[in-house]
């Protein structure tokens, strides 16, 4: 969409130069269409190969289509944290450390990366997971919480904070299909970055108040901490065996509601 | 007003008011890719065709594990394998469709319950690998075979059965006489789908790219068992072993029963998929259902 001189784009809404194809926050295509279905679910913007994009004084560059790989070039003084069995490669320079994280023994009883690694610049590092998808980029504006599934974190930049929440309710750790755990990014005092990577394609919908939708639990991949998730059991009565259920998950909004249409984690979990 | 014939499914529609064919979501302007052995590849459906079948519509959404969104019209109903949904509106009525042997069923590992579903509403279903979403449409009178678990989802019109596909081999697995395992390479059953006295859509889900030829009467081909995506019900099938010739860096004479194809005969459609799941050979095969050998 073109305001005045500048181009919006319709991912993340941010204010791009006439005569960009691609978004210089998100990556995403200026030149192609919004793809929405007619449920009124949107796809995530797919991004060209090699397609670059910055935040603070780094630049990151999404490489390959089928199972993309985030290439970031660090600024001096930034740094990136993500889970240590995601990177790919960088170059030997560039430092890693470990993110001091609270509550260590709950994160491993839980299931959920123990170290969470950092990054430092000046160089260049890789990420990638293990199966075919997207990468999800999300800038996220100041004030911005948003909760993703365990394992599909990619990384974030260092002006994301990041915590972890317990899912709230016997029935939604026990059939909501991601433990008991989901990650947190909040963007305090700066714009983010936050990547993560979709498993298959990736759907964007925005719930009204009060709106609701109902999942295959292995579908969430992330939502704005606003939009409330509760387990619910479809019982299916099947006569002379007596019957089943299905567990899904039914979110409930205001707020943004992402889901991946391939629904099995496979080796990362 | 010019009409146009699909080549992937035969029938017709408007081409000035669509990008691909309404009844099996193959694209109108792509040019046919078939492989100088025969085989036709299937037109990947583009993202966000529209399908129609009745008063209810089915878009397809996504490139690498894509989405069948159904649109379901106030009476109209699909049933599916109850694990395939992805997501749903929250008023569409779901129950399960009373099906016959529950108990052979559960023995042959196929899914015990299926379950339906009645608009109006939405409903979405995926599967958790990437491939294509192959939607066939069923002319009254017709009916198609389909290996177990490709099967995401079929509409009312459709009614569903399964037969024994007898194709299977015996190994033994230790010294002993009755240490032995069988193997079905396609499954112990195979789902039937036929549409009666009107049209109806079925939609499978191929891992990695799906291919379809037309066998002429009496022509064979030979495939890797797990690769079949589906058949025509005149299409016959059995086991075929191809035993290497003897080797002189192997010592001790011919390979066992190493290669394990399945070998169809037409007249009639059969379609592969590139991505199969590997075949278990635990053993010396010491029995096995009706088959060809080729010693070479």
């Amino acid at each position: 969409m073109e305001t005045g001189q500048r181009i919006e784009c319709q991912w993340c809404r941010t204010q791009n130069q006439v005569g960009a194809r691609t978004c210089v926050t998100c990556g995403a295509p200026l030149d192609v269409r919004n793809l929405v279905s007619d449920s009124g679910w949107r796809e995530a913007p797919r991004l060209r190969d090699m397609t670059e994009f910055r935040f603070a004084q780094s630049v990151c560059q999404v490489e390959g289509e089928i199972v993309p790989v985030a290439e970031v070039s660090l600024g001096a003084q930034d740094w990136v944290y993500f889970e240590h069995h995601v990177m790919l490669w960088k170059d030997p320079q560039v430092p890693l450390s470990v993110m001091p994280l609270q509550g260590g023994a709950r994160r491993m009883l839980a299931g959920m990366p123990f170290i969470v690694s950092v990054a430092q610049g000046q160089g260049r590092i890789a990420f990638s997971r293990d199966a075919t998808g997207e990468v999800v980029v999300l800038p996220l504006q100041p004030g911005w919480e948003l909760d993703v599934r365990e394992h599909a974190f990619l990384l974030a930049s260092h002006s994301v904070a990041y915590s972890f929440v317990r899912v709230k309710g016997l029935r939604n750790i026990l059939f909501g299909g991601q433990g008991m755990y989901m990650d947190r990014f909040v963007a305090n005092q700066e714009q983010g970055l936050l990547l993560l990577h979709g498993y298959g394609n990736v759907f964007e919908r925005y719930l009204q108040p009060g709106e609701s939708v109902v999942l295959e639990p292995g579908a969430f991949l992330y939502k704005d901490s606003s939009v409330q998730m509760d387990v619910q059991t479809q019982q299916l009565r099947t006569g002379l065996l007596g019957g089943t259920g299905i567990n899904l998950v039914r979110m409930t909004g205001p707020g943004r509601l992402g889901i991946q249409s391939m629904y099995v984690h496979h080796k990362s979990e | 007003m010019s009409t146009y014939t699909c080549r992937w499914c035969g029938l017709s529609c408007d081409p000035d008011n669509q990008a691909s064919c309404p009844h099996c979501g193959a694209p109108v302007d792509v040019r046919e890719e078939v492989s100088d052995s025969g085989w036709e590849e299937l037109p990947p459906i583009k993202d966000m065709a529209r399908l129609q079948c009745g008063q209810s519509s089915c878009q397809v959404e996504g490139a690498y594990v894509p989405v069948a969104d159904f649109n379901l019209a106030q009476g109209d109903g699909v049933y599916f394998a109850h694990h395939q949904v992805l997501w749903m509106d929250p008023g569409v009525q779901i129950s399960v469709m009373p099906m016959k042997g529950a108990w052979r069923r559960m023995f042959a590992g196929l899914p015990l319950i299926m379950v339906q579903a009645h608009g109006p509403g939405h409903i979405a279903f995926s599967r958790d690998a990437p491939g294509e979403m192959v939607a066939v449409p069923l002319q009254p009178g017709t009916a198609l075979d389909v290996r177990e678990h490709i099967f995401v989802v079929a509409n009312h019109a459709v009614e569903y059965d399964w037969f024994q596909t007898n194709v299977w081999y015996t190994c033994r697995t230790g010294n002993d006489n009755n240490d032995t395992e069988t193997t079905f390479p396609i499954g112990q059953f195979m789902d039937r789908f036929v549409a009666r006295d009107r049209p109806g859509l079925l939609v499978l889900h191929a891992a990695g790219n799906a291919f379809v030829r037309t066998l002429a009467p009496g022509q064979r081909i030979l495939i890797k068992p797990t690769a079949l995506l589906y058949k025509d019900p005149s299409v016959q099938m059995r086991l075929h072993f191809e035993q290497p010739a003897f080797s002189s860096w192997r010592p001790f004479g011919r390979w066992g029963n190493s290669y394990i194809c399945l070998e169809l005969a037409g007249p009639g459609r059969v379609a592969v998929h590139s991505a199969y799941d590997p075949l278990e050979l635990p053993g010396n095969i010491v029995q096995n259902s009706p088959a060809t050998v080729s010693r070479w």
